[in-house]
């Protein structure tokens, strides 16, 4: 399939104060034309950053040290062009090809300005149309995320909207030029449950109707499980992991992934089963060595994890992961352990 | 579980928020909690679940006197706690205590960790030394999973999830028979929410306190809570032991909100068959007549904007709907 974003080798890092923090280290990703992907991790993984990133976003003293980046072929990596350039590309791109949706429905929105002037100043950006149009395809849009009266309340102002309603406009401002890569920051965190199954049932049938690529970037299992063809786990600013969501779900590989699932409570099992969080914090990005980020919380970590970074180990076509488990080497002494128990 | 002495009661508890004894000005008036009655038991967990809004923070924070009450009782071991003052009042602040929401801003930056643990301890006289209610501040680290040398530390030096744990063992220095935690766990990781539900746990198995659980993550609620309340709009909807009010929900906004959660497996995702709500919460200012969630209600008849519907107990359960009324 046609990959419709490519994310080669890329890594951010932010200069602060006490030193250069590595947020994003070495992340590859494709996303393919109508695929929803779906990026977990916990505060801090870098999850965010890496689509930051791409969106060109990044706060000032944020860069893009490596790495290519690629939107339906064209290329729109930071350090081919100059910075004049590259903003000029970028303000063609963002909502234009490339759209957000952000995480806080309440603090997004410009509250002095009418949801007329916010909607139709992308559709008006980028189009060449005239300001009655752009009115009435913003009208148009507020039907599709389900609106009611979009006539009247297109004249109001954010604070008149309550948070579901916000985030349905914050979509239709993202949808207002039919991307082709749709990127959502945790659209449905600040969200109640029955609001959030009604605005993940619309990001879905949207996505269908103008047939884009979407990037989900969550901390709940459960949104993933739902919405997601594909889930990449991220961990100290790499991905530990990707696969399916059947993959991930089922046949988990990395020992973080797995922690992830155990530490997760399923409505749906009749049993209670016990927790099993894992010990300790997230790794501190400003001193991280080259080596496995899970090394300190990872109850099976061997000497080799905390020298070198583990390769990546492919178990299928969609299906990869970075664990030093599944080397040959490992697997062959733990073999050797098992004998000699049995022994 | 003793069952026959409650520990906690709630008798048609009501907090209004904005009620103006003005002259000239009539105030709207939120009715944030509009009468509700429950019984928590000793050594139980009652999870309070709702939207936001529902007002079941206000009905934690009316427990610990924080909101004061419009109307109704609060009952702890059978007193009155609405109107009482003086020792008693202190009494009763050793036995209820609470853990707040966000564990950043809870504690005060500019005291120790063993300051902010041992304060309630200094406020009400617990122990005649420093030295004695330091000691019990480090058995107190301990219990929680922290390291008895961290007492020195501040709280800007710990990450999230210990800092829940310090705020813990804040609560856990007078040792209180009733610990009402609202949403202990949402501002955490996922990783850590886990730790401090463990933690909870292992506290109440030991001490045999009972907790009310405020939260809107309905997965955790489930694995935690003994038995389960509904909320909605300042009224209890539904009330019943945890397992049979997930298995089999009875009111229908139990059942829209429960089919809501997202369940982290994905065939099953594939499959469940969801209940979309249409519309959101109605203003508390202005709640709808009769039963309060006919607006959106998939199954409301006529009679629902008429009467209230009270809570009544069926198959062993307490259900506010007229559905199941038999004639």
């Amino acid at each position: 399939m046609e990959n419709m974003l490519e994310i080669n080798h890329l890594s951010t890092e932010f200069t602060t104060e006490n030193g250069v923090v590595k947020a994003v280290r070495d992340v590859s990703l494709n996303v393919a034309k109508g695929e929803i992907l779906g990026i977990v991790g916990e505060s801090g993984s870098g999850k965010s950053q890496t689509m930051y990133s791409v969106m060109g976003l990044l706060a000032g003293n944020g860069r893009v040290a490596e790495g290519e980046i690629k939107i339906d072929g064209r290329d729109i990596s930071p350090k081919n062009y100059s910075a004049k350039e590259y903003d000029k590309i970028m303000s063609d791109i963002r909502g234009n090809d490339m759209a957000m949706i952000f995480q806080d429905p309440m603090t997004f929105l410009n509250p002095v300005l009418t949801i007329e002037y916010q909607l139709c100043e992308p559709i008006l950006n980028h189009n060449d149309i005239s300001k009655a149009e752009a009115r009435d395809r913003a009208i148009q849009l507020m039907k599709e995320v389900g609106i009611p009266s979009p006539r009247q309340r297109i004249k109001q102002y954010p604070y008149q909207f309550s948070g579901g309603m916000r985030q349905r406009i914050i979509i239709a401002m993202a949808l207002a030029c039919y991307p082709k890569v749709i990127i959502a920051d945790e659209p449905t965190t600040a969200l109640d449950v029955t609001i959030q199954a009604q605005v993940l049932d619309l990001i879905k049938s949207l996505k269908n109707d103008i047939d884009s690529s979407v990037v989900m970037i969550t901390h709940d299992l459960g949104v993933v499980a739902n919405l997601c063809d594909r889930i990449a786990i991220m961990y100290g600013g790499k991905i530990v992991e990707i696969g399916t969501a059947d993959e991930i779900f089922y046949e988990p590989k990395h020992e973080y992934t797995k922690g992830l699932l155990s530490c997760v409570a399923n409505p749906e099992d009749k049993e209670k089963k016990e927790l099993h969080p894992i010990p300790g914090s997230p790794p501190d990005l400003l001193n991280i060595g080259d080596w496995c980020p899970f090394v300190d919380r990872c109850d099976k970590a061997m000497k080799i994890c905390k020298m070198k970074m583990p390769p990546k180990e492919e178990y299928s076509e969609t299906h990869s992961c970075s664990c030093w488990l599944s080397h040959p080497y490992a697997k062959a002494q733990q073999a050797k352990a098992q004998e000699g128990k049995e022994d | 579980m003793d069952k026959t002495c409650p520990i906690l009661e709630l008798q048609d508890l009501k907090v209004y928020f904005g009620d103006s004894k003005g002259f000239f000005k009539k105030k709207d008036v939120v009715k944030a909690v509009d009468g509700i009655s429950l019984k928590i038991y000793p050594g139980e967990t009652f999870g309070l679940v709702g939207e936001s809004g529902c007002g079941k923070s206000t009905t934690g924070r009316a427990i610990v006197k924080i909101n004061t009450p419009t109307e109704g009782k609060i009952l702890i071991n059978g007193k009155d706690i609405t109107k009482i003052k003086g020792a008693d009042l202190k009494q009763f602040k050793c036995d209820v205590q609470m853990i707040f929401q966000d564990p950043y801003a809870s504690l005060n930056p500019r005291m120790t960790v063993g300051e902010i643990i041992r304060e309630p301890m200094d406020i009400h006289k617990i122990y005649d030394t420093v030295e004695e209610r330091e000691a019990r501040v480090r058995e107190l680290l301990e219990l929680v999973g922290l390291k008895p040398d961290h007492i020195r530390r501040y709280p800007h030096e710990f990450s999230g999830g210990q800092r829940q744990r310090i705020g813990i063992a804040r609560t856990l220095a007078l040792n209180p028979k009733f610990i009402v935690c609202d949403e202990p766990i949402s501002a955490l990781d996922v990783s850590i929410q886990a730790q401090v539900i463990n933690l909870l746990e292992e506290i109440q198995d030991e001490m045999g306190i009972s907790y009310l659980f405020i939260a809107h993550d309905l997965s955790m609620v489930k694995h935690i809570s003994d038995r389960i309340g509904v909320m909605y709009l300042g009224n209890l909807v539904e009330v019943g032991d945890g397992d049979d009010v997930y298995e089999n929900p009875m009111h229908p906004y139990t059942q829209a909100l429960l089919s809501a959660i997202p369940i982290p497996d994905p065939k099953v995702a594939r499959e469940k068959q969801r209940i979309v709500l249409q519309g959101e919460l109605p203003s508390p200012i202005n709640p709808p007549s009769g039963c309060v969630f006919r607006t959106r209600c998939p199954k409301a008849t006529e009679r629902c904007a008429q009467d209230k519907p009270e809570l009544r107990e069926i198959n062993g359960r307490l259900v506010a709907c007229h559905l199941y009324d038999k004639d």
